[in-house]
């Protein structure tokens, strides 16, 4: 039963991985024949979004959509998908204008994406992920954790899961042969409501997400524990097709998520995500996420 | 407290409680009716919201449960705990078809990769739902079916106590109201039978009353309508009353008539007695004044003058005793029977018969000794006209058994059928008052029956008849007045 719930289609290592990305490369190029009506296209911004935040809160994307839709005076739609993957495979075909993605889809596709915007949180742009296990379980480390029944969020997700996995690389470890069985759950929310109902024994979760929970449901993040903290690692940005990197919308996009904390509307949203502002960002920042990555590529 | 048996219980109590008895049991089996058709509704109702709930979950967990995505299944579980909360589901869970579990709604209780537990597998082998009032819980199981193929299981067990709560209730809401209405109901029928049968203690009373020789009618006030059937029978009832009543005045007019008859015989019997001795009284008388010098003479006139007056002095004694009474009616003394003698001494001389007097009575005993011999004496009478001339009549009187036993027999051809039974019947038939043997037949059985005597006859053709009473000693108390 180990590894039952690996998804090996799902994988971003190894040869699969380059494959999809090939797939992906060759996808957006027969997409190109679509971009016909790319000027249509630029009447309307569309905007992608993971579940890197609190996506069930539909006063957010509202009050999100408005102000968007304000300052850049052109409709906007907020695109929403199950997985990271979805959202970027869209990004990448250029039929969005731009999405929050993870950090770790944008190290994976460096090459073909541009950084728009990174979210400045508690003052920097840069987050950590959670090991969490129910409350009044008795784990002090790490090591406790072998043979559990183990929640992971998104296997395109850094926080969620490529840190997990990069410390399991360390130990030349995998999911499959640590933990007794592990499953995703496509949202850090759920990760969390896993493990505090007990389906899982731990999970892997982004410790922005996890904070900003305790705020909306303590219920919730109180039956969970932080076993331990990742080390401070870049916050999931804001990204685009690097082909669109110098559209006039693009540009308009990034300055009107830099403004956002000058704007009334801009600042409800930042509070409703519990952010400080957008900033521009530096890739460097992501670089940690990029040696977890490496290494656990280079473990096959 | 011995309780009655129920048949001897008076019917106005009897027909009532009956009617009580019917309410009640009615009320029970509807009520019982009315619980197992409310079971059996709970039943279906809750089999219809299981299997809403499990075909909902199963619809959005078959995909799932193929992929064995633990996270869907769990989401899907969680999710419709919300969704019915109609249904107190406690649990549910999603197993594949060896029995793994892929999710459970409650984790910690049915860990993942557990086994689902064995009881719960067992007690829905061969059926989809199971109910368990004793701990007030239901078991539920759908199979998931994909392509024709047994994929896994949902299993659900369901909190029901809310149902039985409310059966309870019921229940109890029957018990109180039927009880109530019963109770109503049972008073209500108690009360109309009673007055429905009421007549019937009226009737009772006065049946009773007859027998204690009250012949009144039944009174106006208590007739009720001419035409009710009450009605009608009271009526009837008092048209009976008042024949008894005039028979009972005709049979005391003739004993009446008999005493007279009796008397009038007697007085003649009396007025020979004194005849009798008178002829030589007078005789004495003349010999005392021709030869009352002659001092033996004058002595044996003036002594047979002296037995002949004691003899008159006795028949008048024990005729006034007899007739008039003594002044102690509640006694009766040895020498109050032996004096009867002196009254039937005229018929035993007439017919130059023997008397066999056997008296064993002692002393005083407490009996009413005038009813005992006026009986007495006119079976000595009747006696003595049976017997043939020269015959013997026997007297014996005795005390056995708290009875005083009072024997009269003649050496007659034997009483005809007729005036036995006269003797021995309740009521002696009317025709005999012409018989001059039956002369006081029907005064003799008054006189014993007033006192609480019973008369035996022994008879047969040709060899004489034996006349019987037993008459009853007076209680402790009449002897505290005799004293």
């Amino acid at each position: 039963m180990k590894g039952a719930g690996e998804r090996p289609n799902r994988s971003n290592f190894g040869g699969s991985g380059l494959d999809r990305r090939r797939f992906l490369a060759v996808g957006a190029t027969l997409l190109a024949a679509g971009r016909s009506s790319r000027a249509q296209a630029a009447e309307t911004v569309r905007f992608g979004l993971t579940p890197v935040f609190l996506t069930s809160d539909l006063e957010l994307l509202e009050s999100l959509k408005a102000y968007l839709t304000a300052q850049l005076d052109r409709p906007v739609e907020l695109v929403q998908r199950r997985t990271y993957q979805e959202i970027t495979a869209l990004l990448l075909s250029e039929q969005l204008t731009a999405a929050w993605i993870c950090g770790f889809p944008y190290v994976q596709y460096r090459d073909h994406l541009e950084l728009v915007a990174v979210p400045v949180w508690r003052g920097k742009p840069l987050y950590q992920s959670y090991l969490i296990v129910p409350r009044d379980r008795a784990a002090q480390g790490f090591a406790d954790l072998r043979g559990d029944i183990h929640a992971f969020s998104d296997p395109d997700s850094n926080s969620g899961y490529l840190v997990t996995r990069a410390l399991l690389a360390e130990m030349r470890e995998t999911p499959s042969s640590y933990f007794g069985k592990f499953f995703f759950t496509y949202g850090h929310r759920n990760v969390v409501r896993a493990v505090a109902s007990g389906l899982a024994e731990s999970g892997s979760v982004d410790g922005y997400v996890w904070e900003v929970m305790r705020d909306l449901e303590p219920d919730l993040t109180a039956a969970t524990r932080i076993l331990r903290h990742s080390e401070w690692l870049g916050f999931p940005p804001i990204a685009c097709a690097r082909s669109l990197r110098d559209t006039a919308m693009v540009r308009r996009l990034s300055r009107a998520l830099y403004h956002m904390a000058a704007d009334e509307t801009g600042r409800r949203v930042l509070e409703m995500l519990r952010l400080d502002a957008f900033a521009p960002a530096d890739p460097e920042i992501f670089n940690g996420i990029a040696a977890k990555y490496d290494l656990v590529k280079s473990m096959g | 407290m011995r309780v009655p048996r129920f048949k001897s219980w008076p019917i106005t109590i009897r027909v009532p409680l009956l009617v009580a008895l019917l309410m009640v049991g009615i009320s029970t089996v509807l009520s019982q009716r009315i619980l197992a058709r409310l079971s059996e509704t709970q039943s279906e109702h809750l089999k219809s919201l299981t299997g809403a709930y499990l075909d909902g979950l199963s619809t959005s967990v078959v995909p799932n449960v193929l992929r064995e995505d633990v996270w869907e299944i769990f989401d899907s579980l969680d999710r419709a705990k919300q969704r019915y909360a109609g249904l107190n589901v406690l649990y549910s869970i999603v197993a594949k078809a060896d029995g793994t579990i892929l999710a459970a709604s409650n984790p910690r209780t049915f860990r993942t990769q557990g086994t689902v537990p064995e009881e719960l597998v067992s007690r829905l082998r061969d059926r989809d739902l199971y109910l368990d009032e004793t701990s007030k819980r239901a078991f539920s199981r759908r199979k998931l079916v994909y392509q024709n193929l047994d994929i896994g299981s949902i299993y659900a067990e369901i909190d029901i106590s809310g149902l039985m709560a409310e059966r309870n209730e019921v229940l109890l809401t029957l018990i109180a109201t039927n009880g109530g209405l019963t109770l109503v109901f049972a008073l209500f029928g108690y009360v109309a039978v009673r007055r429905m049968v009421r007549p019937i203690e009226v009737l009772n009373d006065q049946v009773e009353r007859l027998r204690g020789g009250d012949y009144r009618p039944i009174s106006d006030d208590r007739l009720g309508h001419p035409d009710s059937e009450f009605g009608r029978l009271f009526r009837r009832f008092n048209v009976m009353a008042g024949s008894l009543r005039e028979k009972e005045a005709l049979a005391a007019r003739l004993a009446e008539e008999e005493k007279l008859a009796s008397l009038g015989r007697l007085t003649s019997g009396i007025a020979h007695e004194i005849n009798n001795p008178l002829g030589g009284l007078l005789n004495a008388v003349d010999t005392l004044r021709k030869h009352g010098a002659e001092p033996d003479t004058r002595e044996s006139a003036l002594d047979l003058l002296q037995r002949g007056l004691q003899d008159i002095r006795d028949v008048v004694r024990s005729a006034l005793v007899t007739y008039k009474g003594s002044s102690h009616p509640e006694r009766l003394s040895r020498r109050d029977l032996d004096d009867l003698k002196y009254l039937v001494k005229q018929d035993i001389s007439r017919r130059r018969l023997s008397l066999d007097w056997r008296n064993e009575i002692a002393d005083i005993i407490p009996i009413h000794g005038g009813a005992v011999r006026q009986a007495t004496l006119n079976l000595l009478l009747n006696a003595c006209a049976a017997s043939p001339l020269g015959g013997t009549v026997s007297f014996a009187a005795r005390l056995g058994d708290g009875m005083l036993v009072i024997s009269v027999a003649d050496q007659g051809a034997g009483l005809p059928d007729a005036i036995r039974q006269a003797y021995e019947k309740d009521e002696p038939e009317r025709s005999l008052k012409g018989d001059d043997r039956g002369l006081g037949v029907w005064m003799v059985k008054r006189l014993v029956a007033g006192i609480g005597g019973r008369i035996a006859v022994e008879t047969a053709a040709g060899r004489g008849t034996l006349i019987r009473l037993d008459i009853p000693l007076r209680s402790e108390r009449g002897m505290g007045n005799v004293a």
